[in-house]
């Protein structure tokens, strides 16, 4: 309604129309004949409003939420929490401020843009989102084809996220647990060869042997083609790829990973020595006897997806150490090995990834910190490491300016079996929310004021080398959001 | 006297130009649910020649009219209903899935006397027929339940076009080629027309040309004698008339759809269905409506505000389902409402059985006591599929003017007791309780 309009309601309203210039007085006068005393108060405030966000937006010096979220702001700032950032520390008190679902700035005085949506994450631990470099039954996986087959609304990815997870790897496709939506499912697909290269299977062992030197053969006559191409020589008669092991090939050239199942010592040594003999990119799956000769393995270079609780009892007949050890995944981190940890299960089951029982994977992790493993690498081996046997590490596994927004706030230590994850983030929307899934709402339920009773029973387990001290920002510097300005202090 | 003998006269002299011929009927009733406003209470209906001439609690009675007075016993009249959809409740051939777009229902079932006989004593009027299968599983019809046979009584033998989806490549591949290859055709009708118009119009030129070269050679020397004769090399003529490359009809249909001549209902079961469909659309833009087939539990309200924004028309299940996995119930159809959705049709709780049609206001019931507003949920099974169907004309809201299409309950239609007494369409009554009570 205009001023005038108003005005003129008013002025009849008042009896104004009796005089004979009433048609000029609203226009003169619309103030006092218009506004009521209370209404004059709000304005006031509302200036004062509008001028603290001005010094926000042009010294940045604080914290500044905005006033009204707006659901479609490109924006997410999850606040206030410790964020546990796996490549740089831990920044206490911390703000990590999403835009178009990547990671715009990390630290600890982040202006908030107007609008934006917000996670008050007080009290809580800010994780990057966990990744499964195997799962069953969460995505429908086999390809980039498999996002037509994917249930944004599955039951099973609201577990996997309540879990933790956000990106989990199916049957060679790397998908995000994107709840809501198809968009930004896919992330990529892992082109992994399988080679089986058994002690139960000598004749698998030579024809794998066999197939490797043939590409490797091939490989050569390519490269001496190539270079020849390159010098100009006539006659030349490109290698005949017919027959060739193309996979082999594209592992040699290390465009392809292989991966390898093996648990006991010989069967370890055997890939080990495989890999020495023809270098490639590699994960070993199971690697229960690994810790009886973790050097070896990392010499050879290869990776690992270990699971903490897999036991195999030592055999005594045996003059080495063999058998399983709850410090394998110690042993193997010191002796520089990269390994994901994954539980006995992948799926969605008692003791799987997820689920409603405890047992989830950060369960299966903490195992391994019984044995000796560090929080920072136990926390590495399902969120950076696995991201890296994936061959993603470039979008998720890290709490890094440019990367995917994918998150988890959990209410105390990830690895502490009383911790729910009460958010999921997931391309910078909120994917999962404890207090409105149905599955864990009412246990422990989030409406206290202050920290979460899972928080104040719990030491502060960093080890304080991590722990940043004082305020630390970790800042884009070409990227300023365009109404917050600069946060650096 | 002088008045009365003036009043009995005066249908004599009524008959002249505009004015009513047939008879008035007029019905006293307790309720009428007129769905064009409130609730009347203790009102009649006056109609003539299939048409509503008065409806009010205050109507003159017309002379000669017959009364039908069924005031007393709780009677409610309201248009009747319309099952928006169904399959297999007739009889009829089973089909295999996959791009069957020239099916038509009509043609699939048969008319079966027991089910019609059943579906007019529970007040329904209109039945959509929806062919079996998943896919494209072909076109819909409408049948009356008053019809005979359904090839020559179908009221609309070819309506909607069905497709259905589900969270598979397979499923999403057989939509898109279908959409692709409609695309396709129209691509290649348009080719072919346009080269037709150019082959014709070169020709007609040609013609022209010769025309006047014959008509100057006439003029130079008229003993030339191979003037007058065609020439070889001048080609056939094009026919006077496109005619259109021959289509697949599995996909003319949705050649229709997107020249906007069709409308297409998508069969969706969970909101990772509808974001898959709309992932199918994309871009293209065509009329369509949703019908949300879902079961006795369903987490469909996740894409409540998605759908309303869409202002289809949406079809789902009158009854109250639970979240999945849990017991928390959710009022769908309310949460739909309330989300924005303006054209709602509720169908009964199963497309498939005759029991999920007599508890079909049950479910409306259920409905309407945890929050579903009640006139949205009467005209949800009456007037709004009516709509769809394109029988506006024979369903319509209760008023003055409209067609006297209704049907009339012992009590309260929400009242699952309450049983139909009479349907009226178009002013002729096709059941009658005790009428049909005296024959059996």
């Amino acid at each position: 309604m205009s001023i005038r309009f108003r005005s003129l309601m008013l002025a009849l309203l008042f009896g104004v129309f009796a005089t004979p210039a009433w048609a000029l007085a609203p226009v003169q006068e619309p103030v006092p004949a218009e506004e009521p005393p209370p209404e004059g108060e709000e304005d006031v405030e509302e200036v004062v409003e509008g001028e603290v966000v001005d010094q926000g937006a042009v010294q940045g010096e604080e914290v500044i939420e905005g006033p009204v979220e707006d659901p479609n702001s490109p924006y997410l700032a999850v606040v206030g929490g410790d964020v546990y950032t796996v490549t740089r520390g831990v920044i206490l008190d911390g703000t990590v401020l999403c835009k178009d679902g990547r990671i715009l700035k990390v630290g600890q005085s982040v202006s908030i843009p107007d609008g934006a949506r917000t996670v008050n994450a007080e009290g809580m631990r800010i994780y990057p989102g966990l990744v499964a470099v195997d799962s069953r039954g969460i995505i429908p996986g086999r390809g980039t084809d498999s996002v037509d087959s994917f249930d944004p609304f599955a039951l099973y990815v609201d577990l996997a996220l309540a879990g933790g997870l956000t990106t989990v790897q199916s049957r060679g496709t790397i998908g995000k647990l994107t709840r809501g939506t198809l968009n930004g499912h896919l992330l990529g697909t892992t082109s992994w060869v399988e080679i089986s290269y058994s002690s139960s299977s000598p004749s698998g062992r030579r024809s794998t042997r066999a197939r490797l030197e043939t590409a490797r053969e091939y490989l050569r006559y390519l490269r001496a083609f190539e270079l020849d191409k390159e010098l100009e020589k006539k006659d030349l008669v490109e290698p005949e790829s017919k027959g060739i092991p193309m996979d082999f090939v594209g592992l040699l050239k290390g465009e392809r990973m292989a991966r390898f199942r093996g648990n006991t010592a010989s069967d370890l040594i055997a890939i080990c020595e495989l890999l020495e003999e023809f270098p490639m990119r590699s994960v070993i799956v199971g690697g229960r006897e690994a810790w009886t000769m973790a050097p070896r393995i990392g010499r050879a270079g290869a990776s690992m997806v270990l699971t903490p609780r897999a036991k195999d009892w030592a055999d005594s007949e045996l003059n080495r150490p063999s058998g399983w050890s709850i410090e394998n995944a110690r042993i193997l981190w010191d002796s520089g090995v990269e390994f994901a940890i994954l539980p006995g299960q992948s799926g969605i089951s008692l003791g799987g990834l997820a689920g409603r029982d405890l047992l989830t994977l950060p369960m299966e992790v903490a195992f391994a910190i019984r044995g000796g493993l560090s929080q920072d690498a136990a926390l590495r081996s399902i969120t950076l490491d696995a991201a890296r046997i994936l061959g993603v590490a470039d979008r998720i596994g890290s709490i890094e300016v440019g990367k995917d927004a994918d998150l988890i706030i959990a209410d105390g230590d990830l690895f502490d079996y009383r911790t729910f994850v009460q958010w999921a983030v997931v391309n910078g929307r909120v994917a999962y929310d404890k207090q409105k899934a149905s599955y864990f709402a009412h246990i422990r339920p989030r409406d206290e004021e202050g920290p979460s009773p899972v928080e104040v029973l719990l030491e502060d387990i960093t080890d304080g080398e991590d722990v940043v001290e004082g305020p630390v920002e970790i800042d884009a510097p070409e990227v300023d959001p365009p109404s917050g300005g600069s946060g650096g202090r | 006297m002088i008045v009365s003998l003036l009043l009995s006269a005066l249908p004599l002299v009524a008959p002249q130009g505009d004015e009513p011929t047939g008879q008035a009927i007029v019905y006293r009733l307790d309720y009428i649910e007129t769905l064009a406003g409130d609730a009347l209470e203790n009102a009649s209906i006056v109609i003539r020649d299939g048409v509503i001439e008065r409806i009010g609690q205050a109507v003159i009675v017309p002379d000669n009219a017959r009364v039908i007075d069924l005031r007393g016993s709780g009677s409610f009249a309201m248009p009747p209903f319309v099952l928006g959809q169904s399959s297999n409740l007739l009889p009829g051939d089973s089909r295999s899935s996959g791009g069957n777009g020239r099916y038509i229902a009509a043609g699939v079932y048969r008319a079966d006397d027991e089910v019609l006989s059943d579906l007019r004593e529970a007040g329904v009027l209109l039945m959509g027929l929806v062919p079996p299968g998943a896919g494209i599983p072909g076109r819909t019809s409408v049948l009356r339940s008053d019809a005979s046979d359904l090839m020559e009584d179908a009221l609309v033998r070819d309506l909607h076009l069905t497709m259905t989806i589900d969270m598979s490549k397979s499923s999403k591949d057989l939509l898109r080629k279908a959409f692709e290859s409609a695309e396709q055709a129209i691509e290649k009708e348009e080719k072919a027309r346009a080269d037709w118009e150019k082959a014709r119009k070169e020709w007609e030129e040609k013609q022209k040309a010769k025309a006047e070269e014959a008509k100057k050679k006439e003029g130079e020397s008229k003993s030339d004698k191979s003037a007058g004769e065609p020439s070889k090399d001048e080609g056939k003529e094009p026919p006077k008339e496109f005619t259109a490359p021959r289509v697949d009809p599995n996909i003319q249909p949705l050649i229709d759809l997107i020249r906007k001549e069709r409308v297409v209902q998508i069969w969706v079961g969970s909101p990772g269905e509808w974001l898959h469909w709309l992932d199918v659309v994309g871009d293209r833009e065509f009329a369509w409506e949703v019908v949300l087939d879902h079961g006795s539990s369903t987490n469909l309200h996740e894409v409540a505000d998605a759908i309303a924004g869409t202002g289809v028309r949406v079809f789902l299940p009158a009854r109250i389902p639970v979240l999945p996995s849990t017991q928390l119930r959710t009022n769908l159809a309310a949460e739909l409402v309330a989300a924005g959705v303006e054209k709602l049709v509720l169908l009964p709780s199963s497309t498939r059985s005759m029991n999920a049609v007599e508890s079909w206001r049950v479910g409306l019931g259920d409905l309407v006591r945890e929050g579903l507003d009640r006139q949205t949920a009467l005209r949800a099974v009456s007037v709004e599929p009516a709509t769809s169907m394109g029988q506006e004309e024979l369903i319509a809201p209760l008023e003055a003017g409209g067609p006297a299409t209704f049907v009339v309950l012992e009590g309260d239609p929400l009242n699952p007791l309450a049983r139909v007494s009479h349907l009226v369409a178009a002013g002729e009554v096709i059941y009658d309780r005790a009428k049909e009570d005296k024959e059996n």
